[in-house]
């Protein structure tokens, strides 16, 4: 019975109705629809409050009206609600009335990686004396080995998504009017304390930074690039907690 | 996720939960707990909103837990599907449950998934033999995977089945003997039902057996008046009203005083606002304990 229950939320379907009691098909319909109404409801405010700077773009009731199809289509297969919208950016890609904002999809995709790494379990950082004392200890810093937390990864953005998701998340130091959006960035996606959080880096950053990810010792790392700043990519990465080991090679 | 330490710490709380009225966990509230350490029975959160392996959510909660007794309400194991709980969520459940030791662990007589979909409602079931016997065989997996007793809330229904073939207090009555769970009384919940159905609360509070009662809930509803059928609608987002304050009243007097939450999830106002309600509650039981002399002990 409880398919014939699913199909009428989902699909407007009646043949559900002959179960319930009610003196007319109204009064039936009436009654179903505070279930049906609920879900919708809690489902589209969930996706709004997974995929906040994508509402933000497209407008309260435009984003509404997507979620409301996406929800039809795609009901959560799992009791947590956290979890809900894994395919949402893929959903949007297809979703003809978007397909003016080429750079949405990617945009939703950063914000749900943003959200799971955030579920995800923290990582211990080193602490700034035990990266100096490594480094005043090593025999050559350039055969030192730096580990980055597992969660630690580069997007190459073909859209500036990274610059319109800090634009949002920090409206008062980043104006969202000098954004060109066409404008292609590399980001460094990361969980630092508690919440999965994304940095824009410069290209010589993100070939070194995927170096590290790759077991590369520090001297092979460091990219061939005059644009390249080892002080200070290594302060942003002590800065934003990603350091997780150093060893010798 | 939790210490052993931890876990001690919040082990002189159930008496707190005892004695004063409790409410829910909502993460907008998590600074000002932990910065002002209001004193009131113990926290609830939902199971599902705490299942992650890190995040803001766990680290909080792991701190408020050293502080406060915490009660769990599974809000996501389908009790009431027609398919078989899904272990996987079970476990993670049991994982919550062992890492934090709540002095209550509820679910509802309800279900929310069904053919790999999760519907994010608590959904009805029919009062028949079928939806019993299934129904008692989730519980009692429940309790065998839990390892204790857990509580089953009572729900707040918009329509009724056809081929129910008895009320809901008898379907409840039933569940309880024969698997040995307990009763979350939700108070509101009743309210909405009643309404919703055209029967009296009072005859439903009156119709349950006092010693299974392990917990009251006190909610807010709305009303959709909708010219067709008006209807109650549990939505968790007002403060409570009057008539739940009367029910509540009567079911203190008539099956006694139990640990009892005041239930917000919409709509948050300050905390402040749900402590003065839980103070109310705590009024009205000190009053029902002083005249009934009521020494039940959780």
């Amino acid at each position: 019975m409880n398919t014939s229950f699913k199909a009428a939320l989902f699909h407007q379907s009646n043949a559900f109705y002959e179960n319930i009691k009610g003196h007319s098909e109204d009064e039936k319909a009436a009654r179903f629809n505070v279930y049906r109404n609920n879900i919708f409801v809690s489902l589209i405010d969930t996706l709004a409050d997974i995929f906040p700077v994508t509402q933000t773009i497209v407008g309260e009731d435009f984003f509404r009206a997507m979620a409301r199809v996406y929800v039809q289509k795609h009901p959560p297969k799992s009791a947590i609600i956290s979890d809900y919208g894994d395919d949402f950016a893929a959903f949007i890609r297809d979703f003809e009335p978007a397909q003016g904002l080429a750079f949405l999809s990617d945009l939703a995709a950063l914000e749900f990686t943003l959200l799971a790494l955030t579920n995800t379990q923290e990582h211990t950082s080193l602490k700034g004396e035990q990266i100096s004392a490594a480094f005043h200890n090593a025999d050559d810093p350039a055969r030192l080995r730096l580990s980055l937390a597992s969660s630690t990864h580069i997007v190459a953005a073909p859209y500036a998504i990274g610059s319109i998701y800090l634009a949002h998340k920090n409206p008062d130091s980043i104006s969202l009017a000098n954004i060109q959006v066409e404008k292609s960035e590399y980001l460094l996606i990361s969980k630092s304390n508690l919440y999965g959080d994304c940095h824009i880096v410069s290209q010589p950053e993100a070939i070194f930074i995927r170096h590290l990810l790759q077991g590369k010792i520090l001297g092979e790392a460091i990219p061939d690039d005059d644009h390249f700043g080892l002080g200070v990519s290594l302060a942003k990465l002590i800065d934003w907690q990603l350091l997780t080991n150093i060893s010798n090679a | 996720m939790l210490s052993s330490s931890t876990s001690s710490q919040g082990a002189s709380a159930p008496s707190s939960l005892t004695q004063k009225t409790g409410v829910s966990l909502k993460p907008s509230y998590y600074n000002e707990i932990l910065n002002n350490r209001p004193e009131l029975g113990f926290f609830e959160i939902h199971a599902e909103n705490y299942l992650s392996q890190g995040g803001p959510a766990r680290h909080f909660l792991q701190h408020i837990r050293a502080h406060y007794a915490v009660t769990i309400h599974g809000v996501g194991l389908s009790i009431g599907g027609e398919t078989p709980l899904d272990t996987a969520h079970l476990k993670r459940v049991a994982q919550l449950v062992h890492d934090v030791q709540p002095a209550i662990f509820s679910e509802h007589l309800a279900w929310s998934t069904h053919d790999n979909a999760f519907m994010n409602d608590l959904l009805p079931v029919a009062y028949d033999q079928a939806t019993l016997n299934r129904v008692c065989e989730h519980i009692d997996q429940l309790q065998s995977t839990l390892k204790r007793q857990v509580l089953i809330e009572n729900p707040s229904t918009y329509f009724e089945f056809q081929h129910s073939d008895r009320s809901e207090t008898d379907f409840i009555r039933e569940m309880i003997k024969r698997t040995g769970c307990g009763l979350l009384l939700d108070i509101n919940n009743i309210e909405v039902s009643c309404f919703n159905h055209g029967g009296n609360p009072y005859e439903y509070i009156n119709a349950c057996s006092a010693e299974t009662v392990g917990q009251f809930h006190l909610a807010g509803h709305t009303l959709d008046n909708n010219p067709i059928v008006p209807l109650k609608i549990d939505s968790h987002d007002q403060p409570i009203c009057h008539n739940v304050w009367d029910l509540y009243q009567h079911a203190l007097t008539t099956i006694g005083d139990r640990p009892t939450l005041i239930e917000r999830d919409g709509n948050l106002p300050a905390l402040t606002e749900l402590l003065a309600e839980a103070q109310y509650a705590d009024t009205l039981r000190a009053i029902a304990r002083r005249e009934k002399r009521d020494e039940y002990v959780l």
